[in-house]
C-alpha cells in the first residue's frame, strides 16, 4: 500500500511542478468547446445568397420578403440582390456566394394564373452541408406562395406539425459540454498515468524503479491513480467552465445525488481509459509516438461517441465500434443527467458498462505492462 | 557465504551471445571491478544479477536469493547505481530519497533519520530541498549513490558510477564508496572504463571480453601474471653509453636495454626498488645521472594484454531502424 502511495505521490508531485501542462489540460477543452461551438453551431447561419430578380412582379416582390423574413429571423441566409445573372454565377463559382436565386420573367403571371411557377437556385454543392441548408431554407420559403390557394377545407385536413421539445431550451453549444468533458478526460489519460511510464522509458528513470521492491501492480495501480485523481479534477474544472461560459449554472441544474452521479461517470470514464493507455502505451520507449496516437485516438473515440452527431445515424460499421467505445456511455449519461434531470435508473446502464470497462482495461493494461527491460 | 555467484550464466540475443557461461564468486565485503571493452557482457551481467533481465541459462545468486526465483529477495537485498542519471528532474533530493525509502517499506522515523544521514554524508544536506534539475552531473551522482543505500542493503552495485563526470567529482565518489564500505560492511560490485577506478577501489578485478571472464584476480596478482616489465629511463653524461649499457644489463631484474643519444631506455621488473641500485652503479663509473623516469606497469598493460585492444569509453546503443531511438527495445539493432 505504501509502496503504491509512494508512486502515486511521486506523480502528483511531478504533475503539480508543471503548471503550464496543468493551465493546458483546463483550458484545451474548454478552447475547444468555444472553436467547435462557434464553428459547427448546430444549424449554419448567415450563408450569403444572391438573388436575382429578372421578374419585378408582384410575386418577386413577395419571394423578396420571405427571403427577408429568413434573413432577419433564423438567420440562415444573407440575401444580396444583384441584378446580372452572369456576375452572381461568377460569383458563385468563386465561393462568394453559397447559392444564386434566379427569379424568373413571367414568375409574377405564372403565380397569379395558378399554374407552375419555377424558381431557379443554382448551389455550391462542393459545400454539401450548405448547399442542403440552402435548399432547405430557400424551399421552405417559397413554400408559401403556394398555401395562399390551398383552399380553407383543405387546409384544415392537412396535418401540421407542432414541436414541443420535452426539455428546456438547450443550445448547441451547450450539448457540446459532455463531449467537451470526455475530451478533458482522454487528454488527461493521455498526459497522466502510462504517459509517465513512456517519459521514464525515454529519459532511463525506469531502470531506477525497476530495480526496487516496486511490483508490478504497485506501479500500475500507482500511476493509474494518480492519472484517475488529476485527471478528474480537471474534467469537474473543465465542466464548470464550460458549462458557465455556455451560460448553464451547475449549481442550479444539479441536485447533489445529480453531481454525485456526474463525478462516478467522470470517474468511471477515466479508470477506463486509464487502463486502456496502458494497454497501448505499456511498452512505447519514445513520446513521439504517443503524440502520434494520441491525436488518432483522440479522433477515434471522440467523434463516433455521439458527442457531436446523434450515433442512430452511422453506417452499421461505425455504429458497432460506438457500441464498444465506452466514450459513447459516457457521452450519453453525461447528457442525461445534465440535459434530462435523469437519475441513477437512467444512466445505470451506461456505468455499468463503464465499470467492466474500466476493471477489464485495468487488468489488461497490468498484464501488457512489462516490469522488465 | 559469497555475496554474489554465478555458475555457467549464459544471455544470448538471438543469434548474438552477450554472456558465454560466466562463472563468478564474490566475497561478502569485497570491492569487486569488473572490467570490458565495448559489448563485452558488463552490462548485461548487471541486468542479470539485478533482475532487470532473465538469464538464457545458468545459474546466478545475490545475497542468497536466486536471481530468478527469488527476485523480492534479491531486489530487498541490493543496491543500484544505474549508468544513467535515473533521479526524476522534477522532484527534490529530499523527495527522491523519501519515496526510494517507501518503495523498501521504511517507517516515518526511519526514513527521516537515515535520510538525513546520508545526505549529510553525501554533502548535500543544504541542497536537499532542491529540485534535482538544479544539481551538477556529481551532484545527482552522489545523490543516487545515496539513494542506492537508503534501504541499508549489503550489496551495493554501480554500473559506470563515475562516468561522464570530472576528475574531482570522481575523486570525490571514490572517496564516498571508501567511506561507505567501511561504515556499511558493504560488498561492492562496480562495472568501469576507468582503470584507475578500478585500481583504486577494487579488491579484486575481473576482465569480460566477448561474454567470458578472461582474467580474475587482485589489482597486483593479474599485473603479475603478465610478462610485460616496468620501463625506466636513465638519462646520463660523462659515460660512454655502450659501458653505461653493459653496465645496467648485467643487473638481474633488467631485461632489455635500448639507448637513444644518452638515455638509456630499460625494460625492468619490479622498477622502483631497481632505481637505487642501477643509479649507484652508473655512479661507481663515476657517470653523471641526470633524470630518471619511471613507468610502471598498469591495469591498462593487463588490459591490453587478455583483451588484445585497449578499451574505448562509448557503449554502442540500440537504434531501431524505423523509428530511431523510439519504441520497443526488440527492434533495435
Amino acid at each position: 500500500m505504501n509502496r503504491f502511495k509512494a508512486i502515486l505521490e511521486r506523480d502528483l508531485r511531478k504533475f503539480i511542478r508543471n503548471p503550464l501542462v496543468v493551465a493546458m489540460s483546463v483550458l484545451m477543452p474548454v478552447i475547444y468547446l468555444v472553436i467547435l461551438g462557434n464553428s459547427f453551431q448546430g444549424e449554419l447561419k448567415r450563408l450569403p445568397v444572391a438573388v436575382v430578380d429578372q421578374d419585378k412582379g408582384p410575386g418577386a416582390e413577395w419571394v423578396m420578403e420571405r427571403l427577408s423574413a429568413l434573413e432577419a429571423g433564423p438567420r440562415t441566409v444573407e440575401v444580396i440582390r444583384v441584378s446580372s445573372q452572369g456576375f452572381a454565377m461568377e460569383a458563385l463559382r468563386e465561393g462568394v456566394f453559397k447559392g444564386v436565386v434566379i427569379i424568373p420573367p413571367g414568375f409574377s403571371r405564372d403565380l397569379a394564373r395558378g399554374s407552375l411557377a419555377e424558381i431557379g437556385l443554382f448551389l455550391d454543392n462542393a459545400e454539401t452541408i450548405a448547399a442542403a441548408t440552402v435548399q432547405s431554407a430557400i424551399a421552405r420559403a417559397v413554400s408559401e406562395p403556394g398555401m395562399e390557394f390551398v383552399s380553407v377545407r383543405e387546409e384544415r385536413a392537412g396535418a401540421r406539425l407542432r414541436p414541443i421539445e420535452i426539455y428546456g431550451k438547450i443550445d448547441y453549444d451547450q450539448t457540446l459540454i459532455p463531449g467537451v468533458v470526455i475530451m478533458a478526460i482522454f487528454l488527461g489519460a493521455m498526459t497522466t498515468g502510462a504517459f509517465n511510464i513512456v517519459m521514464d522509458r525515454f529519459l532511463g528513470v525506469e531502470e531506477s524503479y525497476f530495480l526496487t521492491p516496486l511490483t508490478k501492480s504497485d506501479i500500475v495501480v500507482g500511476l493509474v491513480a494518480s492519472g484517475l485523481l488529476i485527471t478528474t479534477i480537471i474534467a469537474v474544472v473543465v465542466l464548470f467552465f464550460s458549462s458557465l461560459i455556455s451560460g448553464i449554472y451547475l449549481w442550479r441544474l444539479l441536485t447533489i445525488d445529480g453531481f454525485l452521479l456526474m463525478l462516478a461517470v467522470i470517474v468511471l470514464s477515466t479508470l477506463g481509459l486509464q487502463g486502456l493507455m496502458f494497454v497501448i502505451m505499456g511498452r512505447l520507449n519514445h513520446p513521439r509516438i504517443v503524440g502520434i496516437l494520441g491525436g488518432f485516438m483522440n479522433v477515434i473515440f471522440f467523434f463516433p461517441s455521439g458527442a457531436i452527431y446523434p450515433t442512430e445515424s452511422f453506417p452499421a460499421w461505425l455504429k458497432a465500434f460506438a457500441i464498444v467505445n465506452p466514450e459513447t456511455y459516457s457521452v450519453h449519461a453525461l447528457r442525461a443527467l445534465m440535459f434530462k434531470g435523469a437519475g441513477f435508473g437512467a444512466v445505470k446502464g451506461d456505468m455499468a458498462f463503464l465499470a467492466v470497462f474500466a476493471v477489464l482495461a485495468v487488468i489488461a493494461g497490468t498484464a501488457a505492462f512489462k516490469r522488465e527491460l | 557465504m559469497y555475496a554474489i555467484e554465478t555458475e555457467n550464466l549464459v544471455k544470448k540475443y538471438g543469434g548474438l551471445t552477450a554472456l558465454d557461461g560466466v562463472t563468478l564468486k564474490i566475497p561478502e565485503g569485497d570491492c569487486f571491478g569488473l572490467l570490458g571493452p565495448n559489448g563485452a557482457g558488463k552490462t548485461t551481467l548487471i541486468r542479470i544479477l539485478t533482475t532487470l533481465i532473465r538469464p538464457t541459462s545458468g545459474m546466478a545468486k545475490v545475497a542468497g536469493f536466486d536471481v530468478l526465483k527469488e527476485k523480492a529477495g534479491v531486489r530487498s537485498a541490493i543496491g543500484v547505481v544505474p549508468q544513467a542519471m535515473t533521479s526524476d528532474l522534477d522532484l527534490t533530493g529530499l523527495e527522491i530519497m523519501d519515496i526510494y525509502a517507501r518503495f523498501y517499506g521504511m517507517g516515518k522515523k526511519e526514513r527521516r533519520e537515515r535520510t538525513d544521514e546520508l545526505l549529510s554524508m553525501v554533502g548535500l544536506r543544504e541542497r536537499a530541498g532542491d529540485l534535482i534539475a538544479t544539481y551538477s552531473g556529481g551532484m545527482r551522482r552522489r545523490l543516487e549513490i545515496a539513494r542506492g543505500l537508503v534501504h541499508r542493503p549489503s550489496i551495493l552495485i554501480l554500473d559506470e558510477p563515475t562516468i561522464g563526470l570530472d576528475p574531482q567529482s570522481r575523486r570525490v565518489v571514490w572517496e564516498l564508496l571508501e567511506k561507505f564500505r567501511k561504515g556499511d560492511n558493504l560488498t561492492i560490485l562496480l562495472t568501469t572504463h576507468y582503470m584507475e577506478e578500478a585500481e583504486y577501489l577494487s579488491d579484486h578485478v575481473a576482465i569480460i571480453d566477448y561474454g567470458r571472464i578472461v582474467a580474475l584476480d587482485t589489482v597486483e596478482g593479474l599485473k603479475k601474471a603478465i610478462p610485460q616489465k616496468d620501463t625506466m629511463e636513465l638519462t646520463v653524461s660523462n659515460i660512454d653509453m655502450a659501458k653505461a649499457r653493459e653496465a645496467v644489463s648485467a643487473h638481474p631484474s633488467v631485461g632489455s636495454v635500448a639507448v637513444n643519444e644518452a638515455t638509456l631506455i630499460i625494460s625492468v621488473d619490479n622498477g622502483a626498488n631497481a632505481i637505487p641500485e642501477l643509479v649507484d652503479k652508473l655512479r661507481a663509473l663515476n657517470a653523471k645521472v641526470t633524470r630518471v623516469t619511471l613507468k610502471e606497469q598498469t591495469l591498462e598493460d593487463v588490459f591490453i594484454h587478455f583483451t588484445g585492444r585497449p578499451i574505448r569509453e562509448e557503449e554502442a546503443r540500440k537504434v531501431s531502424f524505423l523509428l530511431g531511438a523510439g519504441v520497443p527495445r526488440q527492434w533495435g539493432k
